[in-house]
Order: structure tokens, then sequence, then C-alpha cells
């Protein structure tokens, strides 16, 4: 079990994630992130390449060696940023149960 | 997914030589191939755009592909057996210590079609002989070696099974367990012994085993479990013991694939799949840990049910290298009905001639050590935290989905075997998927994130655009040509990430660089973990990664010696070669998000380096690139003069910053504090270093993977690729450097 537990308080960090998912990020967020990318799953999403440098699938890789990889159906990115931005939102969901698009709504 | 994959038996191959191509069905219904020089096989629309050039030559009409299976797994084959008397009484023992119990049943030993010893769905010791099965209630451990026999005695019609933990903690040996049943068997048939797997009913060996063994044994009389503890502790003992058939010492002719019989029936065996040997043995307490010293304390064999050395499918073809065909970096590609998108490429050298120079002065150095370390890595896939080293989502591309389907393909030395080991061993007998144009990866950064090889297609690119000839040569060259080889050049050329040496290699470097040869380290982390050949077993090798270095497993305690050599593992740093020896810097950090420009420092006004800055203006350099957006990037090395940068080097230009995701080597890292990462410490930079050699000759290290990646920016037309021009043109020119 991972120590850190994410909570509202990070919701500035979703918000500085959101505005630049990759390259340098706060003390903060990148411990959000430690948490959401760490040792700690059952399963991680991963971006299946569907055609290279365009076209991603969303997938979700179990932890067990050679498992199946189970496709997230009709999730297509084309756009490698926007795939970021939603596998946070949706870990974030999975971690917290809260959907963070109505927490940065209320907080704005 | 790749409908169809292949290998050749060689990645280094000189003209008029013959290489075999074999090749598999994953759903492809029939195949057809051609033959290609590969030149630059990164396809990112921001770089230069994927770049082959198909040679003439003839590798024939459609074929019919067939599938073919990957049998991984180790064991030991002892043939012969039928040679022995007649069996009535027999004892069969050994000594185990299991490391993955996981529900499946497993093979001890085995005489197949007679008797065999192993490990049941619960755990538990099995026995079979005839229609006979035996099971203890003792489950076995993977903490404690257990010593097991399976006995019978023919007068009192007595089938014995018995199984003994072996626990440290007790200073009395344990009673074992036994279980008999009556049993009339008939006198045996035997042909062979397979040790840690058995024959299934179609012959195929199966059953293998997660786990050491250490002297099985095989006699003509039921033994009494109670004796067997001290027999097989002493093979001294052991070996007149008028009622031995067969003992099997695995700590002689460690090197080899031999398995030494020290009975006087000398059945002597043969390992398969490479298990690992020169493990610490039931007798090992701590007593040496160097196996070369006491290798009776070495005399198990770590076997895995993953291990994979030698694919052994069937030849589907060969193909002559033309005798005028100029070295490089070829393919055989192999287009599955019809469909080029789907192809797949065979990856191999074409070396010079052995007996005769090119001509060429200028040589690439094709890292097979690197690739083979790397090859079907999985460390996306597998290894938590990966993603994080990342610093975005992991891509699966689609070699890597046939890696999740296929994990019988076997491992690179990045990997943990079932049982959470170490993979010591990587094979290049094998397909090795990761090992062509056009892929992606996990760890080449934020743009065209691509990786070993293909990234080094970016200098292969580089020298095509800039019409420099040059020959192709292999780090197996290397290591078995040595310095015969590389005195042919003005300029070695690294790929951009040779972390991975042997001794022979390292030896071959220093001493072309010594006697005046120039080298352009063109990578980082290079030159870092020692590996090893096996004379005895073409196309493997061995890594141990003892003590420091950035690892995903550690080979276990005693275990620190190559089994193929008796070097000790680890870090060339540790072994009195850093890599600051060979070309002024070593490794300091890693992180695969994004890369950095270099900033040039007051050290690149000297005169000795006005040549490499030769039209290259500005006081930032490189803040462009395919590998996360910079020169300085991905794995980056230091100059340090307390690891042996010499005194006289010149640092032209250091990176200044990293994201956090970079943090400090372990080796480096004594006091972990949490100021060693990249936006705070000092020490987290690549140094674009130069210096001249004694010999006349000279040294350029780039100190970062990322630098390959802006050379290739902007078709080639760049400031990073115009100073890295800059060097070629004045270590390509024999003229000496003056030492300062």
């Amino acid at each position: 079990m991972a120590r850190y537990q994410i909570t509202e308080t990070d919701i500035p960090f979703a918000r500085e994630f959101l505005a630049q998912p990759i390259g340098y990020h706060s003390p903060g967020l990148q411990r959000v992130l430690n948490r959401m990318r760490g040792a700690d799953w059952e399963f991680k999403y991963i971006l299946v390449v569907e055609e290279r440098y365009a076209k991603w699938r969303l997938g979700r890789l179990a932890k067990k060696r050679g498992a199946k990889v189970e496709m997230v159906e009709n999730v297509i990115y084309t756009d490698l940023l926007e795939a970021e931005r939603d596998i946070f939102k949706r870990r974030w969901k999975d971690l917290t149960g809260q959907d963070v698009e109505t927490l940065l709504s209320q907080t704005s | 997914m790749l409908p169809i994959v292949g290998y050749t038996n060689k990645l280094t191959v000189e003209p008029g030589e013959t290489i075999d191509v074999m090749v598999s069905s994953f759903g492809a219904n029939r195949y057809r191939a051609d033959f290609r020089q590969i030149i630059q096989g990164d396809t990112n629309p921001d770089g230069p755009g994927y770049k082959d050039r198909l040679i003439d030559l003839d590798l024939g009409s459609d074929r019919t592909a067939v599938a073919k299976p990957f049998r991984p797994g180790s064991c030991v084959i002892v043939p012969g057996l039928e040679a022995l008397p007649r069996i009535r009484d027999f004892t069969l023992a050994a000594v185990v210590k299991p490391t993955l119990l996981d529900g499946r049943n497993r093979c001890v030993v085995s005489l197949p079609g007679f008797a065999e010893i192993g490990i049941d769905e619960h755990d538990r010791l099995t026995g079979l002989a005839g229609d006979h099965a035996l099971v203890t209630s003792t489950r076995l451990s993977v903490d404690h070696w257990h010593i097991v026999s399976l006995s019978y005695c023919a007068a009192t019609q007595n089938l014995s099974l018995s199984v003994v933990k072996d626990l440290d903690a007790s200073s009395e040996p344990p009673l074992p367990e036994t279980v008999t049943v009556k049993a009339d068997l008939p006198p045996g048939e035997l042909t062979q012994c397979v040790i840690a797997a058995t024959r299934d009913s179609d012959g195929e060996l199966a059953g293998f085993l997660d786990g050491k063994i250490d002297r099985p044994a095989f006699f003509d009389t039921a033994l009494d479990p109670n004796n067997l503890r001290n027999l097989l502790a002493d093979f001294a003992q052991l070996r007149r013991q008028r009622s031995l058939l067969g003992a099997w010492d695995f700590s002689c002719k460690m090197t080899t694939q031999t398995i030494c019989d020290v009975s006087p029936y000398q059945l002597h065996g043969q390992i398969h799949n490479a298990p690992t040997r020169a493990m610490t043995g039931w007798l090992w307490k701590g007593q040496e840990l160097d196996w070369k010293l006491r290798p009776d304390l070495y005399s198990a064999i770590h076997f895995h049910s993953t291990d994979m050395y030698d694919a052994g499918w069937e030849v589907d073809f060969s193909l002559t290298i033309p005798d005028d065909l100029k070295s490089g970096v070829y393919s055989v590609r192999l287009v599955p009905d019809g469909d080029e998108d789907a192809a797949y490429y065979c990856v191999f050298a074409v070396r010079p001639p052995r007996n005769r120079a090119s001509g060429n002065t200028v040589a690439f150095l094709f890292p097979t050590c690197s690739y083979m370390a790397y090859a079907n890595h999985r460390l996306g896939m597998d290894v938590p935290g990966t993603e994080i080293g990342m610093g975005r989502a992991v891509e699966l591309d689609r070699h890597h989905m046939f890696l999740q389907d296929n994990p019988g393909i076997g491992f690179s030395v990045y990997e943990t075997h079932d049982d959470e080991t170490g993979v010591f061993h990587s094979s290049r007998l094998r397909p090795i998927v990761d090992l062509q144009p056009k892929v992606k990866s996990f760890l080449g950064g934020y743009g065209s994130n691509i990786w070993q090889f293909n990234a080094d297609t970016h200098i292969l690119g580089w020298l095509d655009a800039i019409d420099q000839d040059y020959d192709v040569i292999t780090d197996e060259d290397m290591h078995a040509d040595g310095l015969r080889l590389l005195q042919r050049y003005n300029v070695i050329l690294t790929g951009t990430h040779p972390e991975y040496y042997t001794g022979n290699m390292v030896e071959a470097m220093q001493g072309f660089t010594d006697r005046g040869g120039r080298l352009m380290y063109l990578g980082g982390n290079g030159f870092y973990w020692v590996v090893s050949f096996n004379e005895d077993m073409p196309g493997i090798m061995e890594c141990r990664r003892s003590e420091a270095g950035i690892r995903p497993w550690e080979p276990g305690h005693g275990q620190f010696y190559h089994g193929f050599t008796g070097e000790y593992g680890g870090l060339w740093r540790r072994n009195g070669h850093p890599p600051n020896h060979l070309c002024g810097v070593g490794m300091t950090s890693q992180g695969f998000d994004i890369s950095e420009p270099y900033v040039v420092s007051p050290e690149a006004a000297n005169p000795r380096v006005g040549f490499i800055f030769d039209g290259v203006e500005g006081q930032k350099i490189g803040d462009f690139g395919l590998a996360g957006g910079g020169a300085a990037g991905l794995e980056v090395d230091r100059a340090d003069p307390t690891q042996g940068t010499p005194d006289h080097a010149l640092v032209l230009a250091s990176s200044t910053r990293h994201t956090d995701i970079y943090l400090m080597t372990p080796e480096d890292l004594l006091d972990p504090t949490p100021d060693w990462s990249g936006t705070q410490a000092d020490i987290i930079r690549a140094d674009l270093t130069f210096f001249e050699t004694i010999g006349g000759g000279a040294v350029f290290s780039t100190g970062s993977i990322a630098w390959a990646g802006s050379m290739a920016w902007n078709g080639y037309d760049n400031e990073i690729s115009k100073m890295t021009e800059n060097v070629l043109r004045r270590f390509d020119d024999k003229t000496p450097f003056e030492y300062p």
C-alpha cells in the first residue's frame, strides 16, 4: 500500500498537470504522479500504438506477466498530451472516487 | 501483433559467408523475403524519414509460413543409461531447493518411463515408479534445501519416497518423512536421466523446475534415507560406493555445457537451454564468495522454466553474402501475405572481410552486446516504476504486444524469472523483436521514443546524409579480433548506448585510443556493465549485476562471479576499468521524459578544440532533438577525475538542469538525502568532453543518449550534426593530436 494518498488538497497539482503533462513538475505534482505511476498497482493504463506517432488506443495492462491486454472500448487518441490528460483523470477517479473535472470547476 | 518473426544464426557475417534464416508464422500463411540495407529506422514525421535500400539479391520466391513454437525451460539431459546393468533395486536422490511453488507440477529428477521425483500442485513431494504414485505430507518450501529420494527394494517390495528439510536453524538433522507402498516393479529399461524436467507422452521435455538442484545421484540398491545425507555430502566418498550408478557433480566443467558424472560409468550429460551454473549449493554457508576458489560449494544449478538459449527452429533458407557487398547494417525482410506494413526485419551486420581491410577508415561499432542485453526487454510492461522514469504513459508497439503474448521467447537481462530471481543470460539465437527499424520503445524520450538499435539508426542515417563511407563492426567482432580489427580504422563511432562490455572489448578499445585511434562516443551510460561470452556456447551472454549500478535485481548472496568466465560481475567502474579511462565520462543519472541543451563552458575556448566549434555559434547548443527535445538526456555521463577522467580532458559544454525524474546513480548515492535530483544536484549533467591520448589519438564523448536524436533533427541540418561532422573530419585525418 502506497503511503501517500491523493486527496482534494492535491487539486492545484491536477491543474498544473493538465496545463503541462510532460516536463518540469513541482514537487507536489511529482508526488501525485509517483503515486499514480508507482509500484502499487494491479493494472496500469497503457497506450497501444495503432499508427506510430498518430493514433493510440487506451488499454489496461494487468500486473501478471503475459496477461491479456484489455482494451478500453472506443477510446482513441490522436495526441499524446491529450492521452496523458485523460489517463490522469481516470487515475484520479480510480484512486479517489472523485471526478477531477468536477473538483476543478468547484475550486476555480 | 507480428504475424511473422524470424532470426538469423549470426549477428555479424562477412562477404562470401552464408547466413541461415529461421522463420515462424504467428498468423501468416505465406511470405516472401528480400534483402535491405538499413539506413534510418525512425518513422517519426518530425524526423529525417525512414530509409532503407533494396539490395539486388535473390532470396527465392514465396514460401509457406510454418508455425514453430517457443520451447523455454532448462534442464540436464544425461543420455546412455541403457548401458547400465538392468535395474531392480534402486535409489534415485537429489538435493533440491525450489524457488517457485505456484501450483504447477514440477519434476526434480526423472528416469523417463521408469521413475521420477517431482513436486505436485500442493507443493508436496511426489514419486512415480511403474503404476505407483507416492506423495508425502511434507510441503516443500522455497526457504530450504530438501534431501529427496525414491527407492525400491525387490526383496521387500517396498517402494519408498522420502523427504527431509535441511533446516539451518536446527543443530540436529531432522528426521525424514518416508512414505512406502508395496510394489512389484519389473526391471528397469533405462535410456536417459533428465534433471529438473521430464518427458511427456510425446517425448517432449516437460515439467520444468524453477529451483536449484545439487548432486543428483542414482544407486542400484535401496538406501536408507537416514544415510543419504552423509553420502551425498561427500563426493569423494560417494564415488567409491559400489552401489553407485551415477552422481552428477555440477561444479565440474563449470564454464561448459557438460555435466560430469563422478561415478565410474562416466554418464556425462549436457545442459539444455542454459540454466545458471556457478550457483551456491546445499553446503554453501558463506565460506567463500568466489566459486573458482571453492567450486565444491557451488555445486548447484539454478533451473528456470523460462530459460531460453536456442529457439532451435529449422532453417527456412540461407543466403550467401555477395563478395562485393559493402559493410553495413542489413536485414532480411520478411513480408507476410503481401503486407509490407507487417514486415519483420531480421537485422545483422555485414562486417568487412576478416583477412583484409576494406579501405574504409571510419567504423561504426554495432553494439551487439547491448542489443542482446536489452533483447526482448519488457521494462515498460513488467517493471513497476518504469512509467515514473519515463514521466509519461507506456506505449505498447506491436512488438510489445507480441512479447506480452509470447513470454516463452525468453527475456532480457532486465527481467526476473517467474521466481523473481534475475535473468543472467540473454541469447541471440532466438528472435529479437526490438532489434528492428521502425519500432517504438519505452525509454527513448518524448518525441521519437526509440531505443538502442532504432535510435542508433539516427547515426547510420547521418553517415549516409554526409556521404561518409564506413564499415560496420560488432561487439562480437571486437571481442574476438581485438585491436587487430580496430587498428584498421582512424575513427570508431559508438552507438547511442554501448552499455555492456566484455573484458576483451574494454582492452581492445583502450588499446585503440592509447595507440593513436580516435573514439567518438556518441552516447550515454557506455562501458558500464561487465558481460561475458561462453566459449562453449556461442550466441549467449552473461551479466551478473553485483553490488551497485542501476539494476533491476541482484544476483543473490555469494553469486557475484560470472559462471561463464569466473569474472567478478557488476560495474566496470568497480573492476579497474571505469568508463572515464576510455572516454572521459561515466554514467551519472537517467530520466526518460525530456532532454536539455548543453551550455558551452569556458574550456570550449581552448584552441585545442577550436575545430569542434567551427561554424557553431552561441552559448547554448542542442536545444532541439527527436529524443526528448534536447541533445543532453535520457542517460547522461559526467566527467570526474576521481573516477579516472584524464586531467587534461576538456569539458566543452554541460547540461545545467534536468527534471526531477533524473536521480543519482546508486553507486554515487552514498547517503540518500532528498537533494539528489535533476533540478537540485549539479552532478546530474551531461558533460561534452574531449581529450587527446598519448599516442596521438583523441576521444570525443557526448555523454548523452539523446545526442544522436539531435543530430537527426531538421534532416541532419543543425549545429549538433555540424559539430559531430567537424569531429569526424578531424579525427579521420591521421595527423597526430598533440598531447598537451
